[in-house]
């Protein structure tokens, strides 16, 4: 009795010190976004800010354009988010659902791709992208994003466990594919949706390395690439630099507390990435 | 147009990819309004062939008529017809209404709402499901779904009506109350209807004739008592009748048939049932176990090894040849676990087979 109790005793302290290890960052990136110059470059270093300094954000604002940052990876995270998620909703649902010539050669072509990591092929992507003459483009920057053999995977093996006959039910009903899709798979599928979907805004979001690629102008840049650039811009202003790293991370971070429920159960629901 | 050929299937044949011929040069007819059921084990072709008629699967070859008109490359939706699937496929994030509704909202020929909306009450109304209008399916029971799948499948007034197996997930009580509602409820409505079960009781008690299959051929296909009482082969002979038929080997000389430990004359058989004339060898003769009971002049002496009651009446159990028989008695008659008893066959109801399954006798 007494060494279980031990045990949990030790296993809550392991817990306690992992955790604070991996919350402490983003803590210290809060309050250091509020203090002076002085404290975040205090030895001994400060923890809480005698002043709570806000005018730190306005300055940011106004040193950078964050706004138009903050519209740009807004936008680009919507519009990945919105068409990958529609393709990838029509892709399963073929894949799942409809009989064509071709389908198993198909399917292993697209699982071998997804064997290829992305950054294998991001300079053959820059290479498109600038023949194309799409860099420093809102399309450049989403253009490749749009499909996702991971996101198909993903909701193929969430419609395969919707059963058979209820297509088949649905076709007697008279519904078309399209019907069949709109009135009774999406509907039944919107948790799996929705997890492709919150995952598809979060990469959007922290994109930085396909925007630093095709992007060099200040009006294109987004959020992360800002920030970077900002950091240096910023010099030696680390307090600046905290408070703009909280205005980065801040909405994403929002949005995984609303979600935290829908997000652990579409990871753990998810048997492909396991 | 022809009623008695209503739904016509001729020489169809489906192979799957993998090689397996699930259904081999099948031919048969349901006539207008009837209620037919498709009768067999497990993976003998029934489903498929409902899947057929349905448009959910191709034929390999082979040609199908609803009233008249040739349906082989007619997308499911334009077939005309309502579909019960086993597991009843009802829309789980949809009410009762919904799903009812849903035939008459998509498609070509959809419906307002309201218009939909009064077609499906009424059938709500005709199925008993109306107070459920507002329930999801997951908080139905068995027989509640299963009543809004018919409905559903009804709402489309269609001419055919396809039912797989729609009784197997109900226990067994409820199977015996819907059954009798199907029934009364497909005449109501005068829709032709295929019944797809393996249960020979079911298919017996509710359908206008059975076809039974095994190994995707036709067996039989005729009324319900024609199959208890004239099997075309050793395989109906068997698949059909509770308790099941008693086989004996017996070997076939010029004047008698010889059995272990028995022997029938040919003289008192009845002559004018045999199909054709048989050589001498080996045959199995098949009895019902009504139709062997013991008496005072029975022909086999056997020990019984056990006694099971069924209600009004006894089965008495015996080994002989090394496989289990049965004798089917009245509850009056005192039998007991291990009496000696003589049993005799009635010789005009029993059945006479090659050994490959042909009935002779």
């Amino acid at each position: 009795m007494k060494k279980i109790r031990l045990g949990v005793v030790f296993s809550y302290i392991i817990l306690f010190i992992f955790a604070f290890i991996t919350v402490f960052p983003f803590i210290y990136m809060i309050l250091g976004g509020l203090m002076n110059f002085q404290e975040t470059t205090s030895i001994p270093p400060t923890l809480i800010p005698h002043h709570f300094e806000w005018s730190n954000y306005a300055k940011v604002f106004a040193r950078a354009p964050f706004g138009r940052y903050f519209f740009n990876t807004v936008l680009t995270a919507t519009v990945t988010t919105v068409v990958s998620l529609f393709n990838s909703l029509l892709g399963a649902f073929a894949m799942v659902n409809l009989r064509f010539k071709g389908k198993g050669v198909i399917q292993m072509v697209m699982l071998s791709l997804l064997m290829v990591p992305g950054e294998a092929i991001i300079f053959t992507n820059y290479n498109t992208i600038a023949h194309l003459g799409l860099l420093n483009t809102y399309i450049g920057l989403v253009l490749p994003f749009l499909t996702s053999i991971f996101y198909m995977y993903y909701l193929q093996s969430y419609f395969g466990s919707i059963s058979t006959t209820i297509y088949k039910a649905a076709m007697i009903d008279g519904a078309s594919d399209w019907d069949y899709i709109w009135k009774i798979l999406v509907p039944m599928s919107k948790s799996g949706l929705f997890t492709v979907g919150l995952l598809s805004f979060i990469s959007g979001w922290n994109s930085f390395l396909w925007p630093l690629l095709v992007t060099n102008e200040d009006t294109m840049r987004l959020l992360n690439n800002g920030l970077s650039a900002f950091a240096s811009d910023a010099g030696s202003e680390t307090q600046l630099q905290l408070a703009a790293a909280t205005l980065t991370v801040l909405p994403i971070l929002i949005l995984y507390f609303i979600f935290r429920k829908q997000i652990i159960r579409g990871v753990v629901r998810n048997d492909i990435k396991g | 147009m022809d009623n008695n050929k209503f739904v016509e299937v001729k020489n169809l044949r489906k192979v799957y990819d993998n090689g397996h011929e699930a259904i081999k040069n099948v031919s048969f007819s349901v006539k207008k309004g009837d209620l037919v059921c498709l009768l067999g084990p497990s993976g003998c072709g029934k489903t498929t062939i409902l899947n057929i008629l349905a448009g959910l699967l191709n034929p390999t070859s082979g040609e199908i008529l609803f009233d008249g008109k040739s349906v082989v490359n007619v997308e499911p939706k334009d077939r005309h017809i309502g579909y019960v699937f086993q597991n009843y496929a009802l829309y789980p994030h949809m009410t009762v209404l919904q799903n009812v509704m849903f035939p008459l909202i998509v498609g070509k020929n959809k419906k307002s709402k309201p218009e939909a909306q009064k077609i499906a009450e009424k059938y709500m109304e005709l199925t008993q499901i109306t107070e459920l209008a507002d329930q999801k399916p997951g908080n139905l029971s068995g027989g509640q779904q299963q009543r809004v799948a018919i409905a559903r499948a009804l709402v489309q007034e269609p001419k055919i009506l396809l039912m797989d197996e729609p009784l197997s997930n109900l226990d067994a009580r409820l199977r015996l109350k819907i059954r009798e509602e199907i029934r009364s409820l497909v005449k109501s409505v005068g829709i032709t209807t295929l019944f797809v079960t393996h249960d020979q009781e079911e298919a017996l008690s509710i359908g206008d004739k059975i076809i039974l299959f095994n190994d995707g051929v036709i067996q039989q296909d005729d009324l319900g008592e024609n199959f208890y009482l004239e099997p075309n082969n050793y395989f109906v002979a068997n698949f059909v009748g509770n308790p099941v038929i008693d086989n004996f080997k017996v070997t076939k000389t010029d004047d008698e048939l010889q059995g272990t430990d028995f022997t029938i004359k040919l003289a008192d058989l009845d002559e004018s049932r045999f199909k054709r004339s048989i050589p001498n060898g080996e045959y199995l003769l098949s009895v019902r176990p009504e139709n062997i009971v013991p008496a005072s002049d029975g022909i086999l002496n056997v020990e019984v090894d056990d006694v099971e009651l069924i209600g009004r009446e006894r089965i008495l159990k015996f080994t002989h040849d090394d496989s289990q028989a049965r004798s089917l008695i009245s509850l009056e008659v005192p039998v007991n676990h291990g009496d000696q008893v003589n049993l005799k066959m009635r010789l005009d109801r029993v059945f006479l087979f090659t050994p490959d399954g042909e009935r002779v006798y």
